[in-house]
């Protein structure tokens, strides 16, 4: 008798395998329509969420200070203090300059950046307005609406109220008001401009009224915020990548980046217990007395679970095109990168599973817990980055699948790098060398549960 | 002779299941491994099949050393037709034998050809399309026990072949079995059926606590328990006593 060849023999397992699963058309239909439905879902629900004009939150703004004056500095420790802007680089990091501003822009790295240029305090000095300068992504249009809302107090705090009349003079202007018109406006303003100082002014009643209120999108100042937004004479440039698509908002990105990595999941743990069934219904036992190596029936169920996550994704992708067009096959060959080195991945993981657990219901509670925490953490239900983690939960974020798997995906998405950018090629080798454990984790599992001495 | 089993040992941890059994397989006959639950028989038939590694003693195929577990060209030679329903459900049992022929090693051309003839000798031939699922339970153990002899292994191992189907499959199983003698094929058989080994084996061992009491032919077995006029559940009986066996 002859012995059959290892990769002849895995590929007769896997056609088995695939004949089976889809044999089972209900589960099949399950396993395609579950993330379709997941991803429908949490996409319009983030859309919305995280779309709405009241929506707040505390957003990372780089700050350039190119003027060094006491009132750029009282300006930028004003925002310090915002309760809606996070401001970079903190105390304990280097300046930047206006290059590297716009490299961490260009890079994705950064969203919004604030340049103030030199003659910023003479300016304010003189009772005119600053010319202030906004570097920004123009696809995080809920960081630009918060930041907004940051810097009406904190530019009435550093000027001391002191450019309120050119403020109100400016937003009328804006507002289509004649020049004479305007000018007595500011007028009237300049007799109120004690109290409006007094009203900047940090204390009870003033900075602190302000950043209180600026949290809350409902009070006093942030109505005033949304009210006089145009009064701080922001220009703003916009560092967009030229191919991403207009739709595409970094939320979008991020949620179906990390619904397809979680369902992705899910769905290969699910298929790679066929081992364990396998095993439950005794069919293992003749396919290890069978003459062909014993890895063969691991590389089959691997081969297997491969395929149908290849199906999976690839039927997710086109279906989230479709639906949202966020231009997921404008770079086909950085696509085909991410998602073969996913699905390795996940497969790996799938396999390492199946390998460990003695029962299908084990495969179930490990698989279920793992997957949960690795998607809340690596970002996967929520945008986790935008907060301040400290720094266990940014490193426990970093040791999950989910979190590398999303990052190549974001960094094709939104960044609209390729697959030979250094940031992406880190995903994917951090995504094989955890493809590479897992699998080897896997084959001595199951050499010693299965196979033994 | 085809097999020799010199003082086969293994333990599951600290518990000993096989103490030390030794028997001999001729080429071309029915040989029967019998004794009560518990006694080591399922053990000692997946030491041989390959599916248990860790075994002590000596095993000869053919006169050459023999190491299943290790050795894929040495599951070649063997058939197993394991105690449970080793059978994908949701396949025919065309698909079933394909895909365990091509697993085997059969090329497309006598793997059709002997999935037509393992479908005859199941008596499946009309039914060979159908989901296994939909199989009543003599028909699933026909098939397990072609699935085992598709490739016509040199010697066919079967646990407890018969075990939960009507007297009709039973007795086509027998005949199936027979027809395989007849075809030259060696098969080792576990059974707690002994008008089965009666009427199959050629020759029998019985085997208790892990170890071999009594071998030879059921004539021969009733000579030596000093009954010669018994038959062969008197003579298991009597060697291996009346009270319960309830181990593993």
């Amino acid at each position: 008798m002859k012995r059959k060849a290892i990769l002849p023999a895995a590929w007769t397992m896997a056609r088995k395998d695939l004949r089976l699963y889809f044999r089972d058309r209900s589960a099949a239909l399950l396993g395609f329509a579950l993330p379709i439905a997941l991803v429908t879902v949490f996409g319009f629900v983030m859309k919305i969420a995280f779309g709405g004009q009241d929506a707040m939150g505390r957003v990372e703004l780089w700050m350039v200070d190119a003027d060094g004056s006491a009132r750029s500095a009282a300006f930028v420790g004003a925002l310090r203090d915002s309760a809606t802007i996070r401001l970079r680089p903190r105390l304990d990091e280097d300046a930047v300059d206006e290059a590297e501003a716009r490299a961490l822009i260009a890079d994705g790295e950064a969203h919004h950046a604030m340049i103030l240029d030199p003659g910023f305090g003479a300016t304010v000095e003189a009772g005119e307005l600053p010319a202030i300068r906004m570097l920004r992504d123009p696809g995080r249009a809920l960081e630009d609406r918060i930041i907004g809302y940051g810097l009406l107090p904190a530019f009435l705090e550093a000027s001391e109220g002191k450019l309120w009349p050119a403020q109100i003079e400016r937003g009328m202007l804006e507002a289509g008001m004649d020049a004479q018109a305007a000018d007595g406006v500011r007028a009237a303003a300049e007799s109120m401009r004690g109290i409006i100082a007094s009203f900047a002014a940090p204390g009870p009643g003033g900075g602190e009224g302000d950043a209180a209120s600026a949290a809350d999108p409902t009070g006093s100042a942030a109505a005033l915020g949304g009210l006089f937004d145009q009064m701080v004479p922001v220009e703003a440039e916009d560092l967009a990548p030229p191919e991403r698509p207009k739709m595409l908002t970094w939320q979008l990105a991020q949620t179906i980046s990390g619904m397809m990595v979680m369902m992705l999941m899910f769905g290969l743990v699910a298929a790679g217990s066929s081992l364990i069934v396998e095993r439950e219904t005794g069919s293992l036992a003749r396919l290890l007395v069978a003459p062909v190596a014993r890895d063969a029936i691991l590389l089959g169920k691997f081969l297997f679970v491969g395929i149908v996550g290849l199906l999976q994704i690839g039927v997710l992708l086109v279906y989230g095109e479709a639906v949202f067009r966020v231009g997921m096959f404008r770079d086909p060959a950085t696509l085909a990168v991410l998602v073969f080195t996913l699905t390795l991945a996940v497969t790996s993981f799938g396999i390492l599973v199946a390998a460990w657990a003695g029962t299908t219901k084990q495969a179930e509670g490990l698989s279920t817990l793992v997957i949960l925490v690795m998607s809340a953490l690596g970002g996967a239900w929520f945008p986790i980055q935008l907060f301040e983690l400290p720094l266990a939960a940014q490193i426990a974020t970093r040791c999950t699948l989910t979190h590398w798997a999303m990052s190549g995906f974001q960094q094709m998405l939104w960044n609209q790098k390729n697959w030979m950018d250094p940031d992406v090629l880190g995903a994917v080798g951090v995504q094989l060398g955890f493809a590479l454990v897992a699998i080897g984790l896997a084959q001595r599992l199951f050499r010693r549960r299965y196979v033994g001495g | 002779m085809l097999l020799e089993v010199k003082e086969l040992r293994y333990s599951y941890g600290d518990r000993l299941a096989v103490a030390g059994a030794s028997f001999e397989l001729e080429r071309g006959e029915i040989f029967g491994l019998l004794g009560p639950n518990g006694a080591g028989k399922t053990t000692t038939l997946s030491c041989v099949a390959g599916g248990l590694a860790d075994w002590q003693g000596e095993m000869r195929f053919d006169g050459r050393p023999f190491a299943p577990a290790r050795m894929p060209e040495d599951r070649a030679r063997l058939g197993v037709v394991p105690q449970e329903l080793a059978l994908y459900p949701e396949l025919t049992a065309r698909e079933n034998l394909q895909f365990f022929g091509r697993l085997s090693g059969l090329e497309a051309a006598e793997l059709a050809a002997a999935c037509d003839r393992g479908l005859a000798l199941a008596g499946l031939d009309d039914r060979a399309d159908d989901r296994v699922s939909r199989y009543s339970g003599g028909m699933k153990r026909r098939l397990n026990l072609v699935l085992g002899d598709l490739h016509a292994p040199e010697l066919l191992l079967l646990d407890e072949p018969t075990v939960g189907v009507d007297p009709q499959s039973r007795n086509h199983i027998f005949e199936a079995l027979e027809a395989l003698r007849e075809s030259g094929r060696t098969l080792l058989y576990t059974t707690h059926y002994m008008e089965e080994a009666q009427r199959l084996c050629d020759r029998v061992a019985i085997i208790h606590e892990g170890r071999v009491v009594g071998a030879g032919t059921p004539k021969e077995l009733a000579a030596q328990a000093g009954v010669p006029d018994a038959n062969l559940e008197e003579v298991f009986l009597r060697i291996t006593g009346h009270q319960l066996r309830d181990g593993a």
